[in-house]
């Protein structure tokens, strides 16, 4: 399986992502309380959404500060006051779980905009069933291959036209994207048609698509391409990937998007932060996961000590997302703290730090032997008529001895995932 | 389905086709400099492939500014400075096919890739100096499979017509075009190009069948462009080419319904009901003129038809053989 | 058996209304039967809930909405394991009905011996659960045959009867739908002396058909106390004893006490209100 690298270095270079044959195994009991956890944390976050973009009782009854909301990179003043197709923003979510000493889950961070590795997750277990079918059918390990379908059924849930079948696509950035695989693969295991952007026009507030038989109207479009790049007209002009007009179908209900417009604020790491207090405030009860301890880098007293232990904690870019902009602290040299505690001071919206979580480790195959190996966990979220997750999840393990690092764009690795029935 | 796909699995076999043409040509032509040891210079021997292959300014250009372009050869099937080269050719066949991986077979994906990364490796570029027939063989044999594949492992749906459009309408440019080569000096061609042109079109002892008499420039002509059976010849490609617009449209044959039909249908009367002794009064190169300029509207049309919207085409120029300017990719980052 | 439920209430408002308050009461209770594992509660319009125990212990939610608003959307989404509640291989038979007398003074069972909001104890309901009766002393047997009473006698037809319609309206015109069928229930049982409450939950229909009735919506039924058994369902929509496949959200007196969602709110007069409840099974290794 190949996927793209993003940096300084490598460009659009193609690489295997490295699949461990050791199956993580997690115990009936573990996983309902992760899925109750998870099921809990999106409808918070789908809560705080509609929240924010109207009126948000959250900011004026003191729970979250208004600056936190509104200055987030992903905050979208369009969407205020917009009602998104069944109320939902958070379509598909990923939120990263790691274990602490006590083997408790927390979640590290949440991925509400697109969310990717379920195409891993898909064909490692494809790989799995192929390689041990006698273990896989002796545990009673539960299936994953409905994901398309419930996706499926989750897009055409959003469809303005019920009356008739839903025209659901993926739109994916193209070719060059690191995900492009994965969106192909979804796209084929729907039966759905995978677009670019220039396979879209917009015209009197309606979305097309181009065929060979002409234009052919979309009702949902599962979007693999950040809110910037989605309508050159009214987010980044010199976008490339995205359909003029769009926005303006979607504002006008006549398409729908997941996930929605606007979401990038609930995935912040400053928001984050802030999830467990909105759990309180919406629902009305504790935190099924916690999260991981957090300082954030606006808090004058947390600023003071981030600077005070750079060299302790992991600090992170708010908006950032699969492991870039990172300060791992404890392996860090001091000229990279000299610069991060920079950053820190000219930016401190822009970065929280997290004490260093001892991930678990799990028995990974290196070379001609077993040993230990961090590892995390991205379970998949579906939020629709119903919210349903895919029992298990990508275990991401990283591949370095000692490395805390997982994200498949920093040399990690992955395993199968086996949630058992008892 | 989406005119992108359409537009891909067209260029897709398109760019494969010309691949393969061009290997023939240039295969046939080193032996031919070969055979003509110390003839004037190797550059008389050659000047009909970037004739053929309307390359001679890029030749040009590309030459002076690196010596290992001079060589012909290099240039048409190895050069990253010639945008047509085999080379470049197959690598955008790739591209095209990355695009409709999941419209394609495992075995045809397999194939390309496979002869993509023999073509940039250093053993093509050795394979070149010291064992060029197995250079060609490979990737002659690569587009017979190549096509062998599509025929038989996918489905004969829609995204089939279109590689087959793409197909055949390459095909009936190149062979038109290698037969152009011999009005190229304005001489009556000797006995050895018009065999080297039949080489060039795989089709020397199809020809033979049709052609007890012998080899003359009026008989190789006249089988390139009228033989009914020989599945090279223009006239058999502009059938097949005819067929597939017909299949797609679902239009009853003789009638149209698009311009690319109604051109095709009249390049094909103009076939049907013309003869070699036509051709010579016209003169074979002005009739394979108009025959290209037909090919490029046909072309033209089937895009305008199937792939770009009416209301969009009017700030559309596009050149054949060359790759669509679409719009840029760009890099997302991934989450 | 383990369940999953998901009940969404929609109000929806022809004009805007403001001001709304609102209870709801849908957290599956924690009892020997059932534990309830998760259950989340959200309202749309995004509003804060805050939770609090009722008289009967239920828990409730309460939120407002005061901004304007031309819908509302309580959505409830709940987890439970049910066990086994009765042996039906040994019913509870036994308690007769002069034991009933012990029961008066008991503080657990006084308010389901009492008169309620919907519930009237008159002369004609009395006598049509003597009827009923017949010879029988048993409790068990009594209530039994009160709820194959209703559910034979009684026609189910949706529309002839509204939220409000009380007790002995239902017994006088002996159709309705599930929350009457139940209001009768309690009627007739008390009537007799039998402690009998109302419960409102749902109900998961695990025959092959769904033939049976209350499982797209939620669901109501009765329960009498039975001594040294202690609550015993009885669901006279469907004459079922209630069992593993039923899940208690609320006890009261009657509906009034154990209202899913309920609230007030100012303008406009008009609701359309659409309830959807689903209920899953989850699945068990093949």
């Amino acid at each position: 399986m190949t996927f793209t690298v993003t940096g300084d270095t490598v460009h659009g270079t193609e690489r295997i992502f490295p699949f461990d044959l050791i199956p993580r195994v997690i115990p009936d009991a573990e996983w309902q309380k992760i899925e109750q956890g998870l099921s809990q944390r999106i409808i918070a976050l789908n809560l705080f959404l509609n929240d924010i973009y109207h009126g948000g009782k959250i900011i004026a009854d003191g729970i979250i500060p208004e600056d936190v909301v509104k200055s987030a990179a992903h905050y979208r003043p369009e969407m205020v006051g917009v009602d998104v197709p069944k109320d939902i923003y958070i379509h598909i979510c990923g939120s990263d779980l790691i274990r602490d000493g006590e083997g408790n889950y927390l979640v590290l961070e949440d991925n509400g905009r697109c969310p990717s590795g379920v195409s891993y997750l898909l064909e490692n277990r494809e790989a799995m069933k192929r390689a041990v079918p006698g273990m896989y059918r002796a545990l009673g390990v539960r299936p994953v291959d409905d994901y398309a379908d419930l996706l499926r059924k989750t897009l055409e849930f959003l469809s303005p036209r019920q009356a008739q079948s839903p025209v659901c696509v993926v739109l994916t950035p193209g070719l060059y994207n690191s995900a492009y695989f994965e969106h192909s693969f979804l796209a084929r295991q729907m039966g759905i048609e995978i677009v670019e952007g220039r396979d879209l026009v917009a015209i009197d507030g309606y979305v097309y698509m181009r065929t060979t038989r002409g234009l052919v109207q979309v009702d949902v479009i599962y979007r693999r391409i950040d809110d910037d790049f989605l309508d050159p007209q009214v987010f980044r002009e010199d976008s490339m990937l995205g359909v003029p007009g769009l926005m303006d179908a979607y504002l006008k209900g006549n398409v729908a998007l997941a996930n929605a417009v606007g979401t990038g604020v609930a995935d912040d790491k400053v928001t984050y932060a802030y999830v467990p207090d909105m759990i309180r405030y919406y629902l009305a009860q504790e935190p099924i996961i916690d999260n991981v301890p957090t300082y954030l880098g606006w808090r004058e007293g947390d600023r003071r000590y981030i600077l005070e232990h750079l060299e302790e904690l992991v600090v992170k870019a708010a908006n950032e997302s699969g492991g870039y902009g990172m300060l791992m602290g404890p392996s860090s040299t001091k000229e990279e703290r000299v610069v991060f505690a920079q950053r820190i001071e000219a930016e401190p919206r822009n970065y929280v730090a997290q004490p260093v979580v001892s991930l678990s480790r799990h028995p990974t195959i290196c070379g001609d032997h077993i040993e230990g190996r961090h590892v995390d966990l991205r379970p998949f979220v579906l939020y629709g008529e119903d919210i349903e997750i895919i029992p298990g999840g990508l275990t991401r393990v990283a591949l370095t001895k000692g490395s805390l690092v997982v994200n498949s764009s920093q040399g990690g690795g992955s395993k199968d995932t086996w949630v058992l029935y008892q | 389905m989406l005119s992108r796909v359409a537009d891909s699995l067209y260029w897709l076999s398109r760019y494969i086709e010309h691949a393969e043409n061009l290997a023939r040509l240039v295969e046939v032509t080193r032996r031919d400099s070969l055979a003509i040891r110390g003839a004037s210079s190797g550059e008389s021997i050659w000047r009909p492939i970037l004739f053929a292959s309307d390359l001679e300014d890029e030749y040009e250009n590309a030459a002076s500014d690196d010596e290992k372009n001079a060589d012909v050869g290099y240039f048409v099937t190895l050069s990253v400075d010639n945008p047509d080269s085999i080379r470049r050719c197959i690598a955008l066949a790739r591209e095209n096919a990355r695009v409709v991986r999941d419209q394609i077979s495992e075995e045809m994906w397999v194939e390309l890739n496979s002869i993509h990364l023999y073509l940039k490796s250093q053993a093509a570029e050795q394979d070149y100096l010291q064992d060029p027939d197995r250079l060609f063989r490979k990737i002659i044999r690569f587009s017979v499979v190549f096509q062998g594949l599509t025929a038989s492992t996918i489905l004969h749906d829609e995204g089939w017509q279109f590689s087959r459009l793409g197909q055949f309408i390459e095909r009936t440019d190149k062979t038109s075009r290698i037969l152009d080569t011999l009005t190229f000096t304005g001489d009556e061609p000797e006995r050895s190009e018009l065999l080297s042109v039949l080489r060039a079109c795989s089709s020397f002892a199809a020809f033979r069948k049709e052609y007890v008499d012998g080899v003359s420039f009026r008989n190789v002509a006249s089988f390139l462009l009228f033989s009914q059976a020989f599945p090279r010849s223009v006239r058999f490609c502009l059938r097949r080419l005819d067929e597939t617009l017909h299949a797609i449209s679902g239009v009853a044959p003789g009638a149209f319904s698009n311009e690319a039909e109604r051109l095709t249908g009249s390049a094909l009367a103009q076939i049907n009901f013309s003869s070699v002794d036509e051709v010579w009064s016209r003169g074979l190169h002005k009739s394979i003129d108009d025959l290209q300029v037909r090919l490029n509207n046909i072309g033209q049309q089937i895009y305008e038809t199937y792939v770009h919207l009416p209301f969009e085409i009017r700030n559309v120029t596009r050149t054949e053989g060359i790759p669509l300017d679409w719009r840029h990719q760009q890099q997302q980052q991934q989450q | 058996m383990r369940l999953r439920i998901h009940h969404r209430t929609e109000y929806t408002y022809p004009q805007p209304v403001s001001e709304s308050a609102n209870e709801v009461r849908l957290k599956p209770r924690q009892n020997r039967w059932q534990d309830c594992d998760s259950c989340l509660i959200s309202v749309l319009p995004a509003a804060p809930l805050t939770p609090y125990l009722d008289l009967y212990q239920n828990q409730a939610h309460r939120f407002q909405v005061t901004e304007p608003h031309i819908r509302l959307v309580v959505d409830s989404r709940a987890r439970v394991t049910t066990k086994p509640r009765i042996d039906f291989e040994q019913l509870p038979y036994g308690m007769t009905i002069s034991d009933l007398k012990q029961l008066q003074e008991l503080e657990s069972c006084y308010p389901f011996l009492q008169p309620s909001h919907y519930i009237s104890l008159d002369r004609e309901i009395w006598r049509q659960a003597v009827d009923i009766q017949g010879q029988s002393t048993d409790v068990f047997q009594t209530a039994y045959a009160i709820m194959e009473h209703i559910f034979d006698v009684y026609d189910y037809r949706e529309g002839t009867t509204v939220v409000s319609t009380p007790a002995h309206e239902v017994i006088q015109q002996k159709t309705g739908v599930c929350q009457d069928f139940a209001h009768a229930m309690v009627a007739l049982c008390r009537s007799l002396r039998m402690p009998t409450r109302y419960v409102s939950g749902y109900f998961f229909d695990a025959t092959h058909d769904h033939h049976l009735r209350g499982s797209q919506a939620s669901h109501a039924w009765a329960e009498v106390y039975l001594k040294d058994v202690g609550w015993v369902g009885f669901d006279p929509t469907n004459r079922k004893v209630v069992d593993e496949t039923y899940i208690t959200l609320a006890i009261g007196r009657d509906y009034q006490d154990v209202a899913p969602v309920a609230g007030t709110f100012y303008g406009g007069s008009e609701t359309l209100l659409n309830v959807d409840v689903s209920i899953r099974r989850l699945e068990r290794a093949i």
